[in-house]
Order: structure tokens, then C-alpha cells, then sequence
């Protein structure tokens, strides 16, 4: 079993000197690695990377996204996914390739502030993300509670294999969809919407803490309803998290 | 031309859910109708200024400043000094401020806020001649907007108002040849009124006061007014192009000068509290 | 003898190497991407980040790598006399060195197509607020999650009664015979910046770099316990994760 060495970094400190296959976030100057942003550095047997702390989303090729419709052309729809570009939905990929722009009414299938939930079809350095709603569990979300955090805390809310989300739902009776880009969607009765929000904050403030997943366990049995709490997690905006 | 703002895209779901929530009296943050978020002042921040203030109401913060300088008077007005307003929407507020020219929402945040103030007196401009025709004091209250989320109108008002009672000036002593001379004793500025404006937002028919960001993305209507210790009302703007009825624009008077008195109690205490420190 | 130093103690009781008080604070803007907060003598200035984001206009979008711009400006409240509002030739100039001065340290190529945007606004000036523009722009940077290969802290060294000191306060750049801003990247050990503004031999001039990068490594260590009283502060750093 290797050990894994972890270490509070800033931008430009050096984390360690030695033999590492260098991943994310880490530069390599000679044998010594410097991380590139805020984070933990984590590394092991063989390669060294910096799980960031803080930072914008940046798509990657069928991540499962969130966002808001918030224009319309002929051709398609411009969504806002709480990244750094906004993404493109081709009225084509919705409506197959003998589409018309003459013929079909794209504000019956999708209007200005709605919300979907799709996946990231394109993406590399040239061009604005693209996505699709083709699949199973994409499209439209008519109702639900909203909140953002940080792209960073993603994978601990999520957990590995899911065992966070879970957890988080089976303590609340909700059902939680998670948008890589950080938006989230509960559906299910008010007091467990509440709860989870609970959960949700708990996670986004000791991300980079221990025995995370028994905390949120302990939050969630406790019979405390706690004070009701805003589905925006205390004034976020536009995807940021709750600093 | 000057730009007109971006415009943040609400989610329908989140209208929706304002609408329900608003049509039984709360908003998605708990809120009352009638409830403001929680108000904090600090005064004398800026010590180069004669006068300052921070603000916060919710997360919405801004910073004032205010510096009392000699000037000359208007020709038309030879015995009053100067009150010059001036609000800067920063870019650092939001990700729709933009560097460059003041925006159409801008100049109208800078220009109702100096209403208020004019308007109440709380400045007796006569008061601040020093050789009338010649000299007299300006005072030049700056605002810079760090944070918007929502409602800057009574933000800034509130910021201007703190920071205007607790200035401090110089005494002034004219000699025989007009030349100004500065003493070393420092007077407060006579305030003789706290104006104090809020700001309502329609949603739907439901009328309910300090819009956090959200809100003021997704209302169709704002009504201010701006109102005096003795409950006359001094200055109002509406905003926004939906209409408001008779019935609505009376309830928002009544209101504005309950929360009125509610906040220039805030205001007052702050400023005496503060004014102990230094 | 002059009366801005006398027997190697300054006008305001500190030494040629002291600094005056700091403080440094990470995170206090809700809006902002990044954002941070400095005090040094009676300079208080804040920076904000936003980005990355879509480049606004069009025609200055750069294909492989970020536009970064940076406007500081200073609050009309800000100095002695009241300052007009509207961006002065003095405060662009100093706009566009604090740009150069902070553009080493990002990894612009990261970010194609995008801008990033520093803004710095100086709430109440005291001599010495480029650098301490630089550095509070840089710890905004970080904060926004920005990929860097450094951070950047500035400090100014300066000429008063033909002594060099370090940090010099308002007065003593009004007085003084000399003026050298200096920022540098710290653990690359890089100048960023550097502006002279006076009447120094060379020698002077290699003490004021000597003092300068004392000032310079003073800031880093106060930007760094800033970044990480923000981002660290609930965990005891030797525990180890078990998550």
C-alpha cells in the first residue's frame, strides 16, 4: 500500500522534490514540483497533483452539466452553465438532422430561463462548450430547489461511487442532481429540501476536512431541523460558492 | 448613448417559487415583505476624508467619503456652498458593472441619491458661506460600490447620510484680505435631518421592500421614496417599465416612512456608537 | 541633518528596514470571482477578479491564450484633496505596469479565448500603493482559482536624507529624494515591476533592491497566511485524511 503524503499549498510553493509523474495542477522544474493553485497537494508512489479549492469550470467531454437557457436564435439555444463560456445547444441535435428553422418553433421546446440538465458534447480549445439533451435524465427541469457551489466540491459531494449523494438522500428522502459545473437540483418534501441544503453546506465548507462523510451522517440523524435556509446558500450568484 | 446594463436570466423555477412563496407573504430567503436584511454601518473608515462610511445591507456593501474643501460659489447662489453627490458603480460589484462611462442604471443610482439628500436640507448650504460671492465651503460626498446584491439606492443613501454625520471640519477664519485660514479645531457639520429612502420591488401584485440581487433581476416594478424626520416625503423614483396601481403606490407611502424611522434609528446609533470610538 | 531620519529612526518612530503595519484578507466580496483586502500604513485598498469570462469586445480575443486587463483607480475620497472621479494619465500608467507586473505569474496559456479582469480600487491613499496593488492583486487572484506559477508581492524602497529605507510613507515620497517601487515573484525570485522615480548612485540603487525584496518577503508570508486563514483555517494541518 503506498502512503499517500498530503500538504496545504498556495500558488507557486513548492511541494516536494523527488521522482513523481507530474498531474494536476503541479508544475516541474528539474526534480521539484510546485503546485499552480490553492489547494491540497496529494501524492504517492508515482505521480503528485493539487486538488484545487477554489476555481472555474471548465468542461470536459460528456460531464453531466446544469444551466439556464438564456437565448434563442433560429438554430439554437445559448445556455448558461456557470463556466467561463456560455454553451451552445444546436436546434439540430434536438430535433434531428432534417430540422428546419422555418417550420419548427424553437421557444416550444425551450424558453429563456428555463432549466435543463445536459451533457457536454464538445469542448477543447477553439470553440465554446456544446451540449446535448439527447439521453436518458437530460432536458427540461420544471420544478426543484436550486443550489450552487464551487466546480471544486463536486467530486465530495458526489463521493466515491456515489456514496456521499446517497448518503445525503437516504437521510432526507430527496433526490439530488448534480451538475459538475456545481448546480444543484433537490427535489422531494420541504423538510428534507432543508436538510439537504444543511448537508450541502456542511460539505462545501470541509471539503478538505476528515471523516466528512460521518459529519454529514451525524448532521442528517440529529431530529435538529436547524433554521430554514435559503435554496441559494446565502447569497451565492452566478455559480460561485459560498466563499 | 450611454450602455444599458446586462441583465442576469432568473430560472423560471426560481420565479415560480418567488411568486408562490411572495404570494403567501415570505421570500426564498425567509424574508417578511415588509423585512429588510440585516443593516450594518461603520463609520469614519476613511481617515484622510473628513467624513466616511461602510455599508452593508445584506451582502450588498459600499464605502463613502466625504471631503470638505473651499470652492467658489455658483453666480446665481453667492452665499451657499457646494453639495455635490456622485455615486460610482465599480466594476468590482458584479460581473455586469464594466469599467468605462457610467451606465444609464449608474447615472440614475447617482442622481436619486443626491435628490434625497438635497431635498431634506439635512444640509443647510447657507451655512457653509465663508465670504459670500467668494468663498464658500463645498462638500463633495463620493460613493464607491463594492459589492451589489440588490437595493443600492437606500445602500448608498444610507452610506451618505452616516458619513455626512459624523463629518468633522476645520473652523474658518476669514482674514481682512479674504484669505482663508484653517484652525486647528475640529467641528461637526450641521446636520439638521436624516433622510432616509426605501426601496420597494413589485413582483407579480405583491409589493415588498429591499430586493436582494435575484429579486431585482426578476421584479417588474420599484417604487423609492425618500422620507424626513418628520415623515414628509422629500424625493421618489419609480422604476422599471410594468405599472403600479393607486392602492400599491399608497401602501408603499405609508410604509416608506414606518421603515424609514426604523432605519434612521439604525443610522443614529451607528453613528453615536462609532463616534465614541474615535 | 535632515528631518526625515535622524540617527537611522525615521519621522514616524521606525527603522530602514521596517514596514509600516499590515494587514492582509482574503475573500471579502460576494460578487468577485477572487477578491482580497490591504491595509499597509493608511493605504486601503481592495481587488477583485473576474474571470475567466468570454472577452467583451469581440476583437480582442486572443486564440491561444487569456487577455489580462487591469484597471486601478482610486476612490475620489482617497487623497488629500478631492480627486475627480474619471481615470487619471497617472493612474493608467499605473494600470497598465501593475498588468505587466502580475501577467508573469498567470498561466495565461491555460485560458484561451478568455480575459481576466483585475480591478483595484484604493479606498485612502498613502504612498506605496502600486505595490501593495500588485500584492493584494495577486492574493485575488489565487483566491479565484487561477493557475499560477507564482504569486507576485510588491514593496517600495526609497531615498530620504540620502539614506535608502524601506516602504516609504506618504510624506517621505513627498520629501524624499528618491522613489523605487519594486515587485517581484517570490519563490521564483523574479522582478516583476520596477520604477525609479528621483536621484540615486549605484549603489544606492543595489541597496534599495537588497531592501525592497525584504519588504517583497514580508508581503508573501503575509499573503500566505492570509490564503490560508481563509481556505485552511477549520482543519489541524497534521491530521491526516481518511476520506
Amino acid at each position: 500500500m503506498s502512503e499517500v503524503k498530503r500538504k496545504y499549498v498556495i500558488p507557486g510553493e513548492l511541494i516536494v522534490e523527488g521522482k513523481y509523474r507530474p498531474d494536476a495542477n503541479v508544475i516541474q522544474r528539474d526534480d521539484k514540483f510546485y503546485s499552480t493553485r490553492i489547494g491540497m497537494a496529494e501524492y504517492g508512489y508515482e505521480s503528485i497533483r493539487v486538488i484545487p479549492l477554489s476555481g472555474p469550470y471548465i468542461p470536459r467531454i460528456d460531464d453531466l452539466v446544469i444551466g439556464t437557457v438564456i437565448n434563442s436564435s433560429a438554430f439554437g439555444w445559448d445556455v448558461n452553465i456557470s463556466s467561463i463560456f456560455s454553451a451552445y445547444l444546436p436546434a439540430a441535435s434536438v430535433y434531428g438532422r432534417d430540422y428546419n428553422p422555418g417550420q419548427e418553433s424553437l421557444s416550444d421546446m425551450l424558453r429563456i430561463g428555463d432549466l435543463i440538465v445536459a451533457q457536454i458534447a464538445a469542448f477543447d480549445r477553439t470553440r465554446d462548450p456544446l451540449i446535448s439533451i439527447n439521453g436518458q435524465g437530460l432536458g427540461k427541469i420544471p420544478n426543484g430547489d436550486i443550489v450552487k457551489i464551487s466546480t471544486t466540491k463536486v467530486p465530495r459531494l458526489i463521493g466515491k461511487k456515489g456514496a456521499m449523494i446517497k448518503t445525503i438522500e437516504a437521510g432526507t428522502g430527496c433526490r439530488l442532481t448534480i451538475g459538475q459545473n456545481g448546480v444543484i437540483v433537490i427535489v422531494g418534501p420541504r423538510d428534507g429540501i432543508n436538510r439537504s441544503l444543511g448537508a450541502i453546506k456542511l460539505v462545501e465548507e470541509d471539503a478538505h476536512m476528515a471523516d466528512l462523510t460521518q459529519k454529514v451522517q451525524n448532521l442528517l440523524s440529529s431530529n435538529n431541523d436547524g433554521e430554514e435556509l435559503n435554496s441559494k446558500n446565502n447569497g451565492e450568484e452566478n455559480g460561485k460558492s459560498n466563499k | 448613448m450611454p450602455a444599458v446594463k446586462k441583465s442576469y436570466i432568473v430560472e423560471e423555477v426560481r420565479k415560480l417559487q418567488m411568486n408562490e412563496q411572495i404570494s403567501k407573504g415570505k421570500r426564498l430567503d425567509g424574508r417578511g415583505l415588509l423585512d429588510y436584511r440585516p443593516i450594518k454601518i461603520e463609520t469614519n473608515v476613511i481617515e484622510k476624508a473628513n467624513g466616511s462610511a461602510r455599508v452593508f445591507i445584506g451582502n450588498s456593501q459600499v464605502v463613502a467619503g466625504i471631503k470638505v474643501q473651499i470652492g467658489t460659489p455658483f453666480p446665481d447662489t453667492p452665499d451657499k456652498g457646494l453639495l455635490i453627490v456622485n455615486t460610482e458603480l465599480l466594476p468590482l460589484s458584479s460581473a455586469q458593472a464594466e469599467p468605462g462611462p457610467p451606465s444609464e442604471d449608474a447615472i440614475e443610482l447617482s442622481r436619486v441619491v443626491d435628490r434625497g439628500v438635497r431635498e431634506s436640507k439635512m444640509v443647510d448650504l447657507s451655512t457653509l458661506a465663508i465670504i459670500p460671492g467668494k468663498k464658500v465651503r463645498a462638500i463633495f460626498a463620493d460613493v464607491a460600490v463594492l459589492n451589489d446584491d440588490g437595493n443600492l439606492i437606500d445602500t448608498v443613501s444610507c452610506a451618505v447620510v452616516s458619513a455626512l454625520l459624523s463629518t468633522k471640519i476645520p473652523k474658518l477664519e476669514a482674514s481682512d484680505d479674504d484669505e482663508i485660514i484653517e484652525k486647528e479645531t475640529m467641528v461637526s457639520l450641521t446636520v439638521s435631518d436624516i433622510p432616509v429612502p426605501t426601496t420597494f420591488a413589485k413582483i407579480g401584485e405583491s409589493m415588498f421592500v429591499d430586493p436582494d440581487f435575484e429579486e431585482e433581476s426578476a421584479m417588474d416594478a420599484r417604487l423609492t421614496l425618500t422620507t424626513t424626520k418628520s415623515g414628509a416625503i422629500c424625493a421618489g423614483q419609480k422604476g422599471l417599465p410594468s405599472g403600479l396601481t393607486i392602492e400599491q403606490v399608497k401602501h408603499v407611502a405609508a410604509n416608506s416612512v414606518i421603515k424609514g424611522e426604523e432605519i434612521r434609528k439604525i443610522i443614529k446609533k451607528a453613528v453615536s456608537e462609532n463616534g465614541k470610538k474615535t | 541633518m535632515g528631518n526625515l531620519i535622524n540617527k537611522g529612526i525615521r519621522a514616524d518612530g521606525r527603522k530602514i528596514d521596517e514596514l509600516r503595519p499590515y494587514k492582509l484578507e482574503v475573500g471579502i466580496l460576494k460578487n468577485a470571482d477572487g477578491s482580497a483586502y490591504i491595509e499597509l500604513g493608511k493605504n486601503k485598498i481592495i481587488a477583485a477578479v473576474y474571470g475567466p469570462k468570454e472577452v467583451h469586445p469581440k476583437h480582442m480575443v486572443q486564440p491561444d491564450k487569456c487577455v489580462l486587463r487591469c484597471r486601478y483607480h482610486m476612490s475620489a475620497f482617497s487623497t488629500d484633496t478631492r480627486k475627480n472621479p474619471a481615470p487619471s494619465r497617472r493612474e493608467i500608467e499605473i494600470s497598465k505596469v501593475i498588468r505587466e507586473a502580475l501577467e508573469p505569474a498567470v498561466l495565461v496559456e491555460e485560458y484561451p479565448r478568455t480575459a481576466i479582469d483585475v480591478y483595484l480600487e484604493v479606498l485612502e491613499s498613502d504612498g506605496g500603493s502600486r505595490c501593495a496593488g500588485i500584492t493584494v492583486g495577486a492574493l485575488a487572484l489565487a483566491d479565484a482559482g487561477i493557475n499560477m506559477l507564482d504569486l507576485v508581492s510588491g514593496c517600495a524602497a526609497g531615498k530620504i536624507d540620502d539614506t535608502m529605507v524601506l516602504d516609504l510613507s506618504d510624506n517621505e515620497d513627498k520629501e524624499g529624494e528618491g522613489d523605487m517601487p519594486i515587485a517581484m515573484m517570490p519563490v521564483l525570485n523574479q522582478i516583476t515591476l520596477m520604477q525609479i522615480d528621483g536621484n540615486i548612485t549605484q549603489e544606492e540603487f543595489n541597496k534599495g533592491i537588497e531592501l525592497a525584496t525584504i519588504g517583497c518577503n514580508a508581503m508573501y508570508e503575509a499573503q500566505r497566511k492570509a490564503l490560508m486563514d481563509k481556505y485552511f483555517k477549520k482543519d489541524d494541518l497534521n491530521k491526516e485524511q481518511k476520506d
